[in-house]
């Protein structure tokens, strides 16, 4: 509104004001006028609404309406006319320093993930880079920790090559993680909520890297699958800015999945089921990275002592996770399946295929209306999405309210991936959503 | 003769190189004096900042419309319509106007905005959580 020449207030809660301040300084108003509520005022009591209208505003100490009135019709100081641009390129190189004070500028910054890290020394960086024929200097993309919150920054092969260097990846690994890049997906999203994201590796390169997607492949014993999941962490730091606690991280517990962003590759060899980087449309010869994004993910055992089969556990697991979806993302879910609990399902003529499984599953996880278009997060993006006729949406808003609703939007979106060494039928599911699926070959 | 001194020579080099090696640290280092290295920097390009002028402000708001914006954060509108209603008493002579924006918080609203620059004089706009 101030650039269209009317004089604005932004009302904000004084739990945000760093993440405001720098927000306004990023937009080009560093003086923005800005006043801050007690914390916080979401579902509060209408008697506290006024008891904070009526208070002060706690980062001044002045009475917060006066304050706003006085926001109005102060003139502006000559810093506020200020005109002008502020060139922010980052100098290439850092240093000379000792080894172990360049450690500390890395940890002070906040460009690690709180681990020591290889220190990316120009000849280190030029050893990554042979993992690549793309040039240094190529203009990767763009990146943003919160894309309608944040600004993105641009960033180059090179950078890319830093961070993966910082992680301890090899330049083998290389092509996967400037592909995981390019998505211009941040596996740190600014959100309040603390969303995780993960990643899922189809293809041959799975192999020629040696990552891991047999026995204990979730976990810490793998260099691929830890050091690319971990590079994704640092580039999302240090190429968009993300990570800034209070700033560009509001994340109100945070997430341990952002670590290593549960990096994995698909048991193809032992799946019974076709490949999910094939179910989404590529060559079982193409390499794919795949980017998911949510909050958790849950363990389920399939008790083979059960007759009722080891779909009916995955539904009671999938039962549980947040319906909201938005008009550009879609509620879905991810189950990651043994193969021995995979072959186990395929056994089963109702669900041995992947898709009829998904539909199983889709109509076995029904919410009520009622619960469904009461959740916050429904009503935050489902509920616009919905009244600006967003299908399926528009219409489950018309249903009966004592009718029962899905809890995903489509049966493609109970995403499936067979991972595992088929020790014992488990299964884990998340409440992650297919966000992209992207070759790794146009990287190597 | 010369071949003892060479043996000499030869004796007198080894002695020195392990002298060396036990002064010194690294290649041109003394004991005790850690290498200075350069690293590369990990940061990408953040965009370059155009400053923008803010709005000019009123002279007063008595006469002045004021729009109360509702970003549609879930829970906080009765907020937004708390601060307009002190402006209703405190400061009756402001007229106030409430609007809650189209979509989610993360969604832009340019009619709103269009009728705020033609129809109003200032804003207050808030909120999150």
């Amino acid at each position: 509104m101030e650039k269209l020449g009317v004089p604005a207030v932004s009302v904000v809660t004084s739990m945000f004001e760093e993440n405001a301040k720098a927000a306004a300084y990023k937009r080009g108003m560093p003086l923005q006028r800005i006043s801050f509520t007690p914390h916080p005022v979401a579902f509060q009591p209408v008697s506290l609404h006024r008891a904070y209208a009526e208070g002060n505003d706690p980062t001044t100490g002045k009475p917060l309406m006066r304050e706003i009135a006085e926001a109005l019709t102060k003139p502006l100081t000559a810093e506020e006319k200020k005109t002008g641009v502020l060139d922010r390129t980052p100098a290439r190189v850092l240093g000379p320093d000792t080894e172990e004070n360049l450690q500390q500028l890395f940890h002070k910054n906040g460009w690690t993930d709180g681990l020591p890290i290889v220190l990316p020394t120009e000849k280190r960086v030029a050893e990554m880079l042979k993992g690549t024929s793309h040039r240094p200097d190529e203009v990767v993309g763009k990146m943003s920790p919160a894309t309608a919150a944040h600004e993105a920054w641009e960033f180059t092969v090179e950078k890319v090559a830093i961070n993966a260097v910082m992680a301890g990846a090899k330049p083998e690994y290389l092509p996967v993680i400037l592909t995981v890049a390019s998505t211009a997906l941040t596996a740190i999203p600014a959100s309040t909520t603390s969303f995780a994201r993960m990643m899922v590796v189809n293809g041959p390169i799975r192999k020629e890297i040696g990552m891991n997607s047999d026995i204990g492949a979730l976990g810490p014993f793998n260099h691929a699958n830890a050091t690319i999941g971990r590079a994704w962490t640092l580039l999302s730091k240090n190429l968009s800015g993300a990570g800034v606690l209070g700033d560009t991280y509001m994340g109100s517990q945070g997430n341990n999945l952002s670590y290593n962003n549960v990096c994995i590759a698909e048991n193809e060899e032992k799946s019974p089921w076709t490949p999910f980087h094939v179910d989404k449309g590529f060559k079982p010869e193409e390499s794919v990275v795949s980017i998911f994004h949510g909050w958790g993910i849950a363990h389920g055992i399939g008790v083979r002592s059960i007759n009722k089969g080891l779909h009916f556990h995955i539904s009671n697991l999938l039962g549980v996770f947040a319906p909201y979806s938005s008009a550009t993302s879609q509620s879905g879910a991810l189950v990651l399946i043994d193969p021995l609990a995979a072959k186990e399902i395929k056994k089963n003529k109702d669900v041995d295929t992947k898709e009829k499984l998904q539909e199983w599953l889709y109509q076995n996880t029904l919410i009520s209306y009622d619960d469904f278009w009461n959740d916050e997060l429904v009503v935050s993006f489902t509920l616009p999405a919905a009244q600006k006729g967003v299908e399926p949406f528009a219409s489950w808003l018309k249903q009966p309210k004592d009718s029962l609703l899905h809890r995903f939007s489509s049966p493609k979106t109970i995403n499936l991936i067979v991972v595992g060494g088929e020790v014992n039928p488990f299964f884990q599911a998340g409440d992650f959503r297919h966000l992209k699926s992207v070759s790794i070959d146009a990287w190597r | 003769m010369k071949r003892r001194l060479n043996f000499w020579l030869v004796g007198l080099f080894v002695v020195m190189s392990l002298l060396v090696g036990f002064t010194l640290d690294g290649p041109g280092l003394a004991k005790g004096e850690e290498a200075m290295i350069t690293v590369l920097n990990p940061r990408g390009k953040p965009p370059s900042i155009t400053l923008v002028p803010m709005a000019p402000r009123l002279d007063t708001l008595d006469g002045k419309t004021v729009y109360f914006v509702d970003i549609r954060f879930p829970g906080t509108e009765t907020f937004i319509r708390e601060m307009m209603a002190w402006f209703n008493k405190n400061m009756p002579k402001v007229k106030t106007e409430f609007r809650s924006k189209a979509g989610s918080m993360f969604d832009d609203d340019p009619k709103l905005w269009a009728e705020i620059k033609g129809k109003g004089d200032a804003v207050v706009m808030g909120l999150g959580h």
